[in-house]
């Protein structure tokens, strides 16, 4: 089942819940062009989940790169199984098999494909969507090599040859900007900010990851949220943290805040001592009260 | 792929329009080229022309490619699509767009054309336009115990001539960097860790049997290095050196960021990362808007703090402070926010000209705060004090 851009960027649109307009159509766009999309945006703001939609939506494989400080080659491309070469050179010494075929301990059946690999390689009929995630967390050096790997979507290994893709993989790359992209990559790449969700779109979010919860809970944390966001924190909470939240609130079995149980559970959205400390310096019962008349309101 | 493909046939309008949109990006210091146009042209041929919105983000996707060019974009968008994208507008109309108003680095522009301000020309070490041979400027052609006797001299009573012949110097003791293992592997002599890929190619030369083993370690690369300096008032006579030491730093290694700050903070990375150090310190100069007026460092730290926050700047970095410590604040926010720093940074340097007198002690309110946060405490006054520094840098551990 092939879908046009057109359907794919609706039915983006259909899960509002995960995929605001903007974002769709910058996805349908992506799609159109075949270019890699960089999302950025603060943590918890949902880059990740927004590539896990997209796979979903087209129904094609995840395949995900988490990139780390030292990410190399021989764990985000291949590696060679060191131990099966070195058993397979011992089993022809024992057989005494006259030459010992090089080509045949660096073929492929030697070889560990590791994410990049598999989303150049791959033999689906529709091409997988490629997640490289947190690419910041990489350094220069991996960046410089995973430039040449987007721009014609072929990766070479010296004793195999180089690979090309049939197909080329669906590319989202999220940053949490932590180090500043270099412009080289920047500029290979379609942009989206994600920013935080509005009101509606985080309720909507909580009632469609979290329906058991009580509407009104969801209403009032999300107002909390909202609230502790425009303090001036060192991490504001992100959408996991609201949806951590509402679920302790729900598993202590409450239907509506109560200051001394947001205070008792604060640590689900906040995680720095300073933040905490910042947030019960602003009295904690007038936010939670200013949260339940908000959502009185609504 | 798309960089080849032909740009589709829109209105020539239309790709006028994107070409000003990019003109205007780029002159409020976007990186909108021309491959950015026919990307940004393509990625209009993909959605619905008469849907402004889907415009907007398809133009923003292609011609945007960091957070901090947003706004402008968005400027730029809402004066130069001003009527709906349906009926595409005549060529008339295109010219009654109103001209574009010079954009922040034309004005920059004009400004160094109209000459130098005072502040400009102090952080200039004169004369260097003479080049390396006009002989003392370089350290060959000093004597050696004029050398010593400038590595000893106070920055403070440095004049033009004593700043030309201690930029060699300088820039060699501002090469120290602080280092850190990093995750990644090289080949080493010897060590704990069997690099098993090298070992295998070896033993494919002794018939498969691993004689040989080849070893790997984690390489050391450089720590983050952080310069706040304070460009108060009290610390002018130190500021020309200073900004030579600084300058020098940020052209030496990429892991190095530098900011000012008096009254407000200021970054300068970019202004001073330039080949030709004159040109560094004007650019620096110009950044700078409260140069020799007072200071609030406890502000300044918490607008440094919260910054750092979000990017991770600090993290595991070596911050170093160059003041006085003469705080025109509160001595309360100053305590909390070095507490804030010291937690995140490696290690806290303070680097305090005036703690070159012999009988210097740490009387101003706000040293005396910031000192328990401190790792290390450093005069940094002269030459020799500068290489102290620089020591202290390497010898941290990674």
């Amino acid at each position: 089942m092939e879908l046009s851009v057109a359907e794919v960027t609706e039915r983006l649109r259909e899960r509002a819940y995960l995929v605001d307009r903007g974002l769709a159509t910058v996805i349908g766009v992506a799609l159109e062009l075949g270019r890699p999309l960089l999302l950025e945006g603060e943590p918890g703001v949902g880059k990740t989940e927004c590539a896990k939609a997209l796979a979903a939506t087209l129904d094609v494989r995840l395949i995900r790169l988490q990139c780390y400080e030292g990410i190399d080659v021989a764990s985000a491309l291949y590696d060679w199984n060191h131990a099966r070469q070195m058993l397979y050179i011992r089993t022809l010494e024992a057989t005494h098999a006259a030459e010992l075929p090089v080509a045949d301990v660096f073929g492929r059946d030697f070889l560990l494909r590791r994410p990049l690999l598999e989303a150049i390689e791959h033999d689906d009929p529709r091409p997988p969507v490629l997640l490289i995630d947190e690419i910041d967390r990489a350094d220069d050096e991996f960046e410089a090599f995973l430039l040449e790997l987007l721009s014609d979507f072929q990766a070479t290994i010296p004793e195999i040859g180089t690979i090309r893709a049939q197909r080329p993989p669906v590319v989202v790359l999220t940053s949490n900007r932590t180090r500043d992209l270099h412009a080289a990559l920047r500029r290979r790449c379609l942009y989206h900010w994600i920013s935080y969700p509005s009101l509606e779109r985080e309720v909507a979010i909580v009632q469609a990851r979290l329906p058991e919860v009580p509407a009104r809970l969801a209403h009032e944390v999300a107002q909390l949220v909202a609230a502790l966001r425009e303090l001036d924190l060192e991490k504001a909470p992100g959408i996991a943290e609201t949806l951590d939240w509402v679920q302790a609130l729900a598993a202590l079995g409450e239907q509506r805040l109560a200051p001394e149980l947001v205070d008792a559970t604060l640590g689900s959205a906040l995680k720095h001592r300073d933040d905490l400390e910042r947030a019960r310096a602003r009295d904690i019962g007038e936010l939670v009260a200013a949260a339940r008349r908000a959502a009185d309101e609504r | 792929m798309s960089a080849t493909s032909p740009t589709p046939p829109l209105g020539t309008t239309l790709v006028r329009r994107v070409a000003e949109l990019a003109r205007r990006l780029h002159a409020a210091g976007g990186d909108a080229g021309p491959a950015r146009v026919q990307t940004a042209l393509l990625a209009l041929d993909a959605v619905d022309l008469t849907q402004r919105e889907d415009v907007y983000w398809a133009l923003r996707c292609a011609l945007v490619s960091h957070e901090r060019e947003i706004a402008p974009f968005d400027a730029a968008f809402a004066s130069v699509w001003q009527p709906p994208p349906v009926d595409e507008p005549t060529d008339e109309q295109q010219e009654a767009l109103p001209a574009p108003s010079p954009g922040a680095g034309e004005r920059d522009k004009q400004a160094a054309a109209g000459g130098l301000t005072g502040v400009e020309h102090d952080l200039l070490v004169p004369g260097q336009e003479g080049g390396e041979d006009s002989g003392e400027a370089s350290e060959i052609g000093m004597t050696w115990s004029a050398a010593e006797r400038l590595r000893k001299r106070d920055f403070a009573t440095y004049g033009d001539a004593e700043l030309r012949a201690a930029r060699l110097l300088v820039e060699r003791i501002a090469r120290a960097r602080p280092r850190r293992r990093s995750r990644r592997f090289e080949a080493a002599r010897r060590g704990r860790d069997v690099d098993q890929r090298r070992t295998l190619r070896r033993a494919l030369r002794t018939d498969g049997y691993p004689l040989e083993r080849a070893w790997r370690r984690r390489r050391r690369v450089p720590r983050t290095l952080v310069f706040l300096v304070d460009v108060s008032g009290s610390m002018e006579p130190y500021a020309r050196a200073v900004f030579m030491f600084l300058q020098a730093a940020v052209a030496a290694g990429r892991e190095t960021e530098a900011y000012a700050f008096g009254t407000r903070l200021t970054c300068v990375t970019a202004e001073l990362d330039a080949r030709d150090p004159d040109r560094a310190l004007r650019n620096a100069a110009r950044a700078v808007p409260d140069w020799a007026g007072g200071t609030r460092i406890g502000d300044n730290l918490a607008a440094f703090n919260a910054r750092s926050a979000a990017s991770g700047l600090t993290r595991g970095a070596v911050v170093v402070i160059v003041s006085d410590g003469w705080e025109r604040g509160g001595v309360e926010l100053l305590d909390e926010e070095m507490a804030r720093l010291r937690r995140r940074a490696h290690t806290v340097v303070w680097v305090n000209p005036l703690a070159g007198e012999p009988d210097y002690e740490p009387l101003a309110q706000g040293m005396a705060t910031a000192l328990p946060h401190v790792d290390r405490f450093l005069p940094g006054h002269n030459l020799e004090a500068l290489e102290a520094l620089a020591g202290a840098l390497e010898r941290l551990p990674s």
